[in-house]
This record gives C-alpha cells, structure tokens and sequence, in this order.
C-alpha cells in the first residue's frame, strides 16, 4: 500500500475503502505463522506497543491484532530523521476455524507478541487402534 | 501407480486477507494490486536494502534532540537487554546485538545478528550516554557537550 501510495496519490483512493471501515492508516507488522503437532503459533513484530494498547479479536475466520504505539514524542524535542511510521500496526488474518479459540494464549513482552492458538481436538492426528 | 494423500497446505489455516477486503471488489483489487506491486518492485526504491527496516540485521532508527540531548529510539523487538550493544566513538554511535529466534516448539534456534551504526550531529558527553529498553524500543541518551547547546548572545549595537 505505502510504495503504491506514493506513487498514486492515495486521496481518489480512499474514498471506496472508507465506505467500507473508516480505516485509520496503519501498517501491518512483521509476523512468522509456525505450527507444531499440538497448536498454531504466531509471532508478531509490535516495537513500541504496551499490552494497553494492544487488541486481539477473533472472530469467525477472522484474527485482527491492532497495535497502539505507547510512545509519545515528549515536549521540546525536535524530530532530526525518523525512519518508524507513525501509523499504528493493524494484522488480519484469515482462519479456517480448525483451533480451540477459547484455549489461546497471548504473551506480549518487549514488543513481541506471541499467540498459540491449540488445535481444535478434532484436528489432531488420532491413532486408533484396530481391534 | 502409487496414491498419494492430499495434504492441505498448513497455511491456510492461518493466512494474509489478501484481496478480501469486506467484500469490496473495488478494494480488493487495490489490495492485491498493492501486494504485487510491493512484491515484484517493493525492493527497487529501496535505496539501501541492508538497512531498511524489518530484515535480518536491519532495523529502523528515530533521531531527535532537545537542548541538552540528543536522543536516538530504535526499534528492537524481542531482544534480551543483556544482547544490545551500545558504542560511541567519534562521531557514530553503534548499536548491535543478537536476537534469539524461537522455532515451533519452543526451543532456540540460531540468533540472528544485527547492528547499525548511525551519525550522531552534535559532539556529544561520551561518558554520560545512557540508554533504556522499553516496549522493544531502545532509547538511547546522549547529553550535548556544553560547546554544541545553543547559546544566546546578547550583541551590543552601537
């Protein structure tokens, strides 16, 4: 969206998406999906956020992470360069419902956050045996 | 002739909403249009590579000064205070350190190196640097030499 934005203005483009949701600019954080016999594990990049700002919501095939950065440039000091965006982190993700979402663990610490989200029983391989 | 079984792909359970989007077809076509444009082209106005921020060994850097200090915030997410290395000398202050990636269960893998070295304008109190962690942000505190604070001089006109 950013490189794209700045070669196209994005005021023409805006106005179909904020029908939709009145999307405050943000930018999706940088994130690692692994997965282990027992459960999902996301990891996601959140340098600057504070667990009051932070906000996982699942949903119905839907995971929304939306991170507020805590910081607040303080009074008197001036910007010389600045290279973080200024937008807040905002990650979606699709889910096909296959993990327990009232078993997910969410753990975030300096600035990374980490979620496990258990398989759902149904999903794990099952060894049954033959009688 | 040999049977082999279907495996759905792991990440679909867990994917990117690319080109979902509410449903807006309108939307979802500027957002898959906005992904592959970012892919094929994303790297080409990066003017250095190394140093953008989000890849292995790079990260982003904030500078501001106030009176007395100048201050530098970089993003470091998940890395133990005891592997951050901060070092002044002449002019360029370098911050390095090594992160520790995590794999699927949990165990250690490889760490993964990072440093930066950035241009530092005003001379600065090279023993009264300090720096703080917080939220994965390092902020580093580097006090002006009394020479570079901006002084006012009062100039009598005649």
């Amino acid at each position: 969206m950013s490189l794209f934005n700045t070669l196209l203005s994005s005021r023409n483009r805006t106005q179909s998406e904020s029908a939709e949701t009145p999307a405050a600019p943000a930018v999706t954080p940088r994130y690692e999906i692994k997965e282990n016999a027992d459960a999902f594990g996301l990891e996601v990049w959140l340098p600057g956020v504070a667990k009051d700002g932070l906000e996982l919501t699942i949903h119905e095939g839907e995971l929304t992470i939306v991170g507020r950065r805590a910081w607040k440039k303080p009074e008197g000091w001036t910007q010389l360069y600045r290279e973080t965006p200024l937008a807040d982190f905002s990650l979606t993700l699709a889910h096909d419902n296959t993990f327990d979402a009232d078993k997910v663990v969410a753990e975030l610490r300096d600035g990374v956050l980490r979620v496990t989200l258990p398989k759902a029983e149904a999903l794990k391989p099952r060894k049954i045996a033959v009688a | 002739m040999k049977i082999v079984r279907y495996h759905q792909p792991a990440a679909s359970a867990l994917a990117p909403l690319y080109g979902y989007a509410g449903r807006n077809p309108v939307v979802a076509f500027e957002r898959e249009f906005d992904r592959l444009f970012n892919n094929a082209l994303g790297e080409m106005f990066t003017l250095a590579p190394e140093l953008a921020p989000n890849r292995a060994g790079g990260f982003a850097v904030d500078l501001y000064e106030d009176k007395d200090n100048t201050y530098v915030r970089a993003e470091l997410p998940g890395v133990d205070r005891k592997d951050i290395n901060v070092e002044m000398v002449d002019d360029y202050l370098t911050i390095s350190g090594s992160r520790k990636a995590f794999g699927a269960d949990g165990k250690e893998t490889e760490a993964v190196e990072f440093s930066r070295s950035i241009t530092i304008p005003e001379s600065v109190q090279a023993d009264k640097i300090a720096a703080a962690y917080e939220n994965g942000v390092l902020t580093v505190t580097l006090p002006k030499r009394e020479e570079a604070k901006p002084r006012k001089i009062s100039v009598e006109v005649k």
